[in-house]
C-alpha cells in the first residue's frame, strides 16, 4: 500500500472515531430531552394533553311557554342552528373570523359587535357570530370547518310569538344580552352563553326567573378544530317552568285591531276572580322584531313614532280619570252620610267658591239632580257641592279602597302607582296648603290626581263586583276567594244604578252604546279630561270646540264599563289619547269590545257544555 | 508488503456472481432498516385512526418499491456510480435549476418538479449526489491535497452552488443537511479543524446579512423557537403541542391507538415531520428509546461497513450517506423536542412520504453496494488497476 493511502486511511480512522464520539453526543441530548419531557415533566403535559381534550360547555335551556288563558301559545321556542367562535379554540381568531366571512358575510353592524364581543369576552366563552344557520351555510361550514378553527355549529333557541301583536305589551319580548347585561355577572351561567335571550318586557322580563331554567353541562372530547368527537359526561339542563296567563289572546287582537288607530288603552277585568282577560296598549307591535336583532330603522321607527308604541299605555299610562272619579266621589258621599239616595243639589251651571266660578260641563246647568241623575248625566256641579261636604280625606280615603294611588302588582313591571294627592302631599310637593278648590277639582277627577287605565279599571271592576279583588296577569295568582269590599252593597248598587242610567237611559252621556247580547246589558260612566283649556285668545280666534285645536291638546276620551248589569261579570276600561269626548270616541269602541267580551264569554259557556 | 500485493492480484478481476452479491448483503444492517420502516408504517396506521387509509398502506407500497430499488442498486457495479458520480451531481444540479425556473408550488415552497405521474424533488437526489461526487472527488486524493486550500476549491463550491439554490425554494432544512454532509466529509478527509474554526465564526459574523435573506415565516419560525410561549397559539403552537404530545406519553405511554393528542388532531403534520411524538404518544419513553436504539444501530453500521471497506470511495460514499442520515434523524428529533427551530425535515424511514422515502432507499442501496464490493480496488482515477 502506497503512502498517501496508509496516510489517508490513518487520519480518516481518526476523524471517524471523533465524529462518532460527536454521534454520540448528539445521542445523549436526544435522549437527555426524551428523558426530560417523558419523565421528569410527563405529569405536566399529560394535563395540558387533557385540558386540550376536553371542553366544558354549558347548553342552553329551553325558555318556559308562556299560555293564555285557552291554552293558546303566546311564546315559544324553536330550535335553530347557530355558528359561535370561541377564542381560545382558534389559533387566531381573527383570521378565522375573516375567514368566515369570506364564506358568510354579514352586515357591518354585526360585524362590529362580534369584534367587540371578541375583546370582553372571556378566551373559552363562544362568541355568537351568526344565527339562524340555514342548511346552505351550515353545509359551507361543515365543508370547511379545517380553515375556521374556534368555529363551532350550535344548537341555539329563537323565541316565537305565535299569537299575534295584539299580545305583545302583556308577553313582552326577549333580545340579546349586550355588554351591560353581563357586567359584573358572576352568578348567572345562563349570561355567558352565546345566544342567550333575556326578558326585556312584559312576562318575558317580570318572569324571568321562572322562564328561564337552567342550563346544562357537557363535558365533551374534543378535537384541534375544536369539534366535538364524542360526549363524555353530560348534565341535561333544566327547562325553565311555562307561565299561564288570564288574558285571551282572541280578545287581545280584537281590541287591538280595534284601537289600532289610536294611541288606546283597554282593560277587561273578570270583576269575581280579578283575572284580566285583556290589557291592550296601541299601537302595538311585532315582538318578533326583536328575537333577531332589531334593525336600527325599525328601532328608529318604534323609537320616535308619535303613539309610542313601546309604551304600556295600560301600566304606565297616567291621565286624569275625570267624570269617572265621581263614582269614588259618590260612593265617599254615601259612606260619609253627607249623600243619600233621595239628597239633590240644583245645578245652576256654576259654583262660586270665594271670587272663582267653577262650571258644569252644562253651561245652563241640570236642574235639581239626585246621585242617580248626577252620575247619569255627569253633572259636575253636583258633586261640586257634595264634595266640599264629603272632605278630600274621605274621597281620597275611599279612592285609596277602590285601588288608585298605589301599584297593583298585576304581574309586570314598570307599573305606574298614579298619584292620589293629600294635603300632606301637596305641602311637601309645592309647600302649599291643601284648597278647597283643590277638593272641587279633585270632585271631577281633574287636578293633581293621576291614574292608570288599569286603576281606572280596577275601582270600576271592585264597584261593579262589591269584591276587593286584586287584578293579575297569572293564573297563578288568582285568589280562589275574594272577601268583600268594605263598601256597603246599598251603596255600591246606587253607584252601579247611575252608571246604568248613563247607558241605558235616554238622557244619559253615553245611551248611544247601549247593548243587548241576549238580555245582557253594559253600564259604564264617560269621561273626558282636559288636556289643555282652550285660551280665551283661541276662543277669539274661532277655536270653538276640541275638534278645531291640534291633536296633541285634544282631550283624552274615557269609558269605563260593567257587564252584565245584573250580575257583573267583566269591567272595563277603553281609553283613548286625544280621542275628543269619553261619549263620542271610547264608548262606541267600548260597545264593541264589551260585546265580543259577552259573545266569547258565551260561546266559551257553550264549549264547557259540550 | 507481499501480503497486500497477493491480495491485489487477486483482486484485479474483482468481479463477484449474482448470487455471490446477494449472499454478501449486510442483512443485519437491512433489518435495522426494515424495522424503523415498519414501526413507521404502524404509526401511520394508528395516525390514520387505526386504519391502513390513507397513509399506512400507501407506505407500504412504497417501502416495497423502495426495497426493490435498494436491491438494485445494491447489485450494481461500484464503478458504475464512481463512473458517473459527475455526471448524477450534474443532471441534479440542472433539475434543481429546472425547479426554481418552472417549479410547482407545494407547501409555500417550490421544491417539485412534476412529470406528470410522480412529483421529482430535485433537492433529494442532490442529497445523493452531492455525497456521490465528493466521494469520487476525494477518492484519490492524498492527504496533502487536501489540506491545500486550492485543492479545496471544487468540492466546496460543489456544495455551494446547491446549497444557493435550495436556499432560494426556499428549504432551510435540505440546504442544512447538505451543508452539514459536505461539512463531515471535509472533516473525514483530514481538513484541519482550524479551518472549520475560522469558516464558523465567519458564518457567525455573517449572520445579520443571513437573517436579512430568510423569508418572513422562516425569521418567524427561528424567533418563535427561541421564545415559542412569546405566542403559544400563533407559531409556537406547532412547538408547544408536539411537546405536550411527546410529554404525556411518559414512561409506557398511552397504549397503541390511544393517543388522544394525535387523534384529535391537535399535531400539525403528525404524518410526516411530527411522528415521532405519535409513537412517544403511544409508547411513551421505552418507544423512543428503541427507535432510538435502532437508529444508532443503522449509523453504527454504516460507520462499521465503511470501515471495512477497502476503496476511498466506498469509505467516503458510505460515511457521507450515514452523516446525512444521522443528520435528518437527529434535525428531526431535536426540532420535534423543542430543541431547534422548525425547519420541515422529516424523520428517515418513518415519515410519510415517497420522494424522502425513495431516497434515503437509493442511499442504503448505495452502502450495501459499498458493501458487498468491499473488497473492490478502484484506480486513483477510476481505474480498475491500482495505481
Amino acid at each position: 500500500m502506497s503512502v498517501w493511502k496508509y496516510e489517508k486511511t490513518r487520519v480518516m480512522t481518526q476523524r471517524m472515531i471523533g465524529l462518532a464520539v460527536i454521534f454520540v453526543l448528539m445521542g445523549c441530548i436526544i435522549i437527555g430531552r426524551l428523558f426530560y419531557l417523558q419523565v421528569l415533566q410527563g405529569e405536566k403535559y399529560l394535563l395540558l394533553a387533557e385540558k386540550n381534550r376536553i371542553s366544558v360547555r354549558l347548553t342552553m335551556p329551553s325558555r318556559g311557554t308562556i299560555y293564555d288563558r285557552n291554552g293558546v301559545k303566546l311564546a315559544e321556542n324553536a330550535k335553530t342552528f347557530q355558528a359561535v367562535l370561541i377564542k381560545e379554540e382558534a389559533r387566531d381568531y381573527r383570521q378565522t373570523l375573516d375567514r368566515f366571512l369570506k364564506l358568510i358575510p354579514l352586515d357591518e353592524d354585526e360585524v362590529s359587535r362580534i369584534q367587540k364581543e371578541l375583546r370582553w369576552k372571556r378566551a373559552f366563552m363562544p362568541v355568537r357570530i351568526k344565527d339562524n344557520l340555514s342548511f346552505d351555510e351550515m353545509t359551507l361550514l361543515q365543508l370547511n370547518a379545517p380553515d375556521l378553527p374556534g368555529i363551532q355549529i350550535e344548537e341555539g333557541m329563537m323565541r316565537f310569538y305565535p299569537a299575534g301583536t295584539g299580545n305583545t305589551h302583556v308577553v313582552g319580548y326577549v333580545s340579546l344580552l349586550t355588554e351591560k347585561d353581563v357586567a359584573g355577572n358572576t352568578s348567572d351561567p345562563l349570561l355567558d352563553l352565546p345566544g342567550y335571550r333575556i326578558g326585556r318586557t312584559g312576562i318575558e322580563s317580570s318572569m324571568e326567573a321562572v322562564l328561564k331554567g337552567k342550563p346544562g353541562v357537557r363535558k365533551s372530547e374534543i378535537n384541534a378544530m375544536g369539534r366535538t368527537v364524542r360526549v363524555l359526561e353530560e348534565t341535561p339542563p333544566e327547562s325553565g317552568q311555562d307561565v299561564f296567563l288570564t288574558i285571551d289572546s282572541r280578545l287581545q287582537n280584537y281590541a287591538t285591531r280595534l284601537m289600532a288607530r289610536y294611541a288606546a288603552s283597554a282593560v277587561v277585568i273578570n270583576v269575581r276572580t280579578g283575572e284580566i282577560l285583556a290589557l291592550v296598549s296601541t299601537p302595538s307591535f311585532d315582538a318578533n322584531l326583536f328575537t333577531v336583532p332589531i334593525s336600527v330603522k325599525n328601532w328608529n321607527k318604534l323609537l320616535h313614532h308619535k303613539y309610542r308604541p313601546l309604551q304600556n299605555k295600560v301600566l304606565s299610562g297616567l291621565y286624569s280619570p275625570g267624570s269617572i272619579f265621581k263614582l269614588v266621589v259618590g260612593l265617599a258621599g254615601l259612606e260619609s252620610g253627607v249623600i243619600t239616595a233621595s239628597s239633590k243639589v240644583d245645578c245652576q251651571g256654576k259654583t262660586k267658591l270665594g271670587n272663582h266660578l267653577f262650571h258644569c260641563w252644562k253651561k245652563n246647568g241640570h236642574g235639581s239632580m239626585t246621585l242617580e241623575q248626577a252620575l247619569m248625566h255627569s253633572c259636575d256641579v253636583y258633586f261640586y257641592e257634595m264634595a266640599q261636604k264629603i272632605g278630600a280625606d274621605k274621597i281620597i280615603e275611599t279612592a285609596r279602597k277602590l285601588g288608585f294611588g298605589e301599584a297593583l302588582n298585576v304581574g309586570l313591571n314598570s307599573e305606574s302607582s298614579g298619584l292620589l294627592p293629600t294635603s300632606d302631599w301637596k305641602l311637601r310637593r309645592f309647600n302649599d296648603a291643601w284648597r278647597m278648590g283643590d277638593t272641587l277639582n279633585l270632585s271631577i277627577g281633574q287636578g293633581f290626581l293621576n291614574a292608570t287605565p288599569l286603576q281606572i279599571a280596577t275601582a270600576v271592576a271592585r264597584i261593579a263586583g262589591g269584591r276587593n279583588l286584586h287584578p293579575t296577569l297569572l293564573k297563578s295568582n288568582v285568589e280562589s276567594s275574594i272577601e268583600k269590599i268594605d263598601f256597603k252593597e246599598y251603596y255600591l248598587k246606587l253607584i252601579r244604578s247611575g252608571m246604568y242610567d248613563v247607558v241605558n237611559r235616554v238622557g244619559g252621556t253615553a245611551y248611544a252604546v247601549r247593548i243587548n247580547v241576549d238580555g245582557q246589558k253594559m253600564a259604564g260612566k264617560t269621561a273626558t279630561t282636559q288636556v289643555r283649556r282652550i285660551s280665551l285668545k283661541e276662543r277669539e280666534e274661532g277655536v270653538k270646540s276640541q275638534d278645531d285645536l291640534p291633536e296633541k291638546y285634544r282631550d283624552h276620551a274615557i269609558f269605563a264599563a260593567f257587564a252584565p248589569t245584573d250580575k257583573p261579570k267583566y269591567a272595563a276600561v277603553v281609553l283613548v289619547e286625544h280621542g275628543g269626548g269619553g261619549s263620542r270616541t271610547a264608548a262606541p269602541l267600548m260597545k264593541q269590545l264589551m260585546q265580543y267580551v259577552l259573545e266569547l264569554d258565551k260561546s266559551d259557556k257553550k264549549e264547557l257544555k259540550k | 508488503m507481499s501480503f497486500f500485493k497477493d491480495r491485489n492480484c487477486y483482486l484485479k478481476d474483482y468481479n463477484l456472481s449474482l448470487t455471490d452479491k446477494v449472499l454478501g448483503f449486510n442483512y443485519l444492517y437491512l433489518l435495522f432498516i426494515c424495522l424503523v420502516v415498519v414501526m413507521g408504517i404502524g404509526v401511520l396506521y394508528s395516525v390514520g385512526g387505526g386504519h391502513f387509509n390513507p397513509w399506512a398502506s400507501k407506505q407500504l407500497f412504497r417501502f416495497i418499491v423502495s426495497l426493490g430499488v435498494l436491491y438494485v442498486i445494491a447489485l450494481s457495479n461500484l464503478r458504475f456510480w464512481m463512473k458517473y458520480a459527475y455526471v448524477i451531481y450534474a443532471i441534479g444540479l440542472i433539475l434543481l435549476v429546472a425547479v426554481s425556473v418552472v417549479g410547482h408550488v407545494g407547501m409555500g415552497a417550490q421544491r417539485w418538479l412534476n412529470l406528470g405521474f410522480f412529483n421529482l424533488q430535485p433537492s433529494e437526489i442532490m442529497k445523493i449526489a452531492l455525497v456521490l461526487a465528493l466521494a469520487r472527488y476525494f477518492h484519490g486524493a492524498s492527504l496533502e491535497e487536501v489540506r491545500s486550500l486550492k485543492f479545496m476549491i471544487p468540492p466546496v463550491l460543489m456544495m455551494i452552488i446547491p446549497v444557493a439554490f435550495i436556499l432560494e425554494q426556499p428549504d432551510l432544512g435540505t440546504a442544512l443537511m447538505l451543508v452539514f454532509a459536505a461539512g463531515g466529509i471535509f472533516y473525514l478527509m483530514g481538513v484541519q479543524i482550524w479551518k472549520f474554526v475560522v469558516l464558523i465564526s465567519a458564518a457567525a459574523l455573517s449572520m445579520p446579512l443571513i437573517w436579512s435573506f430568510l423569508h418572513e415565516y422562516q425569521k418567524k419560525r427561528v424567533l418563535t423557537f427561541l421564545n415559542p410561549e412569546s405566542d403559544p397559539l400563533g407559531s409556537g403552537y406547532h412547538i408547544a403541542q408536539s411537546k405536550i404530545t411527546l410529554g404525556s406519553g411518559g414512561v409506557f405511554g398511552k397504549g397503541f391507538l390511544q393517543g388522544t393528542q394525535s387523534r384529535l388532531n391537535f399535531i400539525p403534520e403528525k404524518q410526516t415531520d411530527f411522528i415521532l411524538t405519535v409513537l412517544s404518544e403511544e409508547f411513551g419513553l421505552i418507544g423512543a428509546l428503541v427507535l432510538c436504539l435502532l437508529y444508532a444501530a443503522i449509523i453504527a453500521y454504516g460507520f462499521i461497513i465503511a470501515h471495512r471497506c477497502n476503496n476511498f470511495f466506498g469509505k467516503i460514499l458510505a460515511l457521507g450517506l450515514t452523516i446525512n442520515f444521522a443528520l435528518y434523524v437527529f434535525i428531526n428529533m431535536s426540532m420535534v423536542m423543542g430543541l431547534m427551530p422548525v425547519v420541515g425535515v422529516p424523520l428517515p424511514l418513518m415519515s410519510y412520504g415517497g420522494t424522502a422515502m425513495l431516497t434515503l432507499f437509493i442511499g442504503f442501496g448505495l452502502v450495501e453496494c459499498v458493501f458487498i464490493n468491499r473488497e473492490m480496488v478502484i484506480g486513483r482515477r477510476g481505474s480498475i488497476d491500482d495505481e
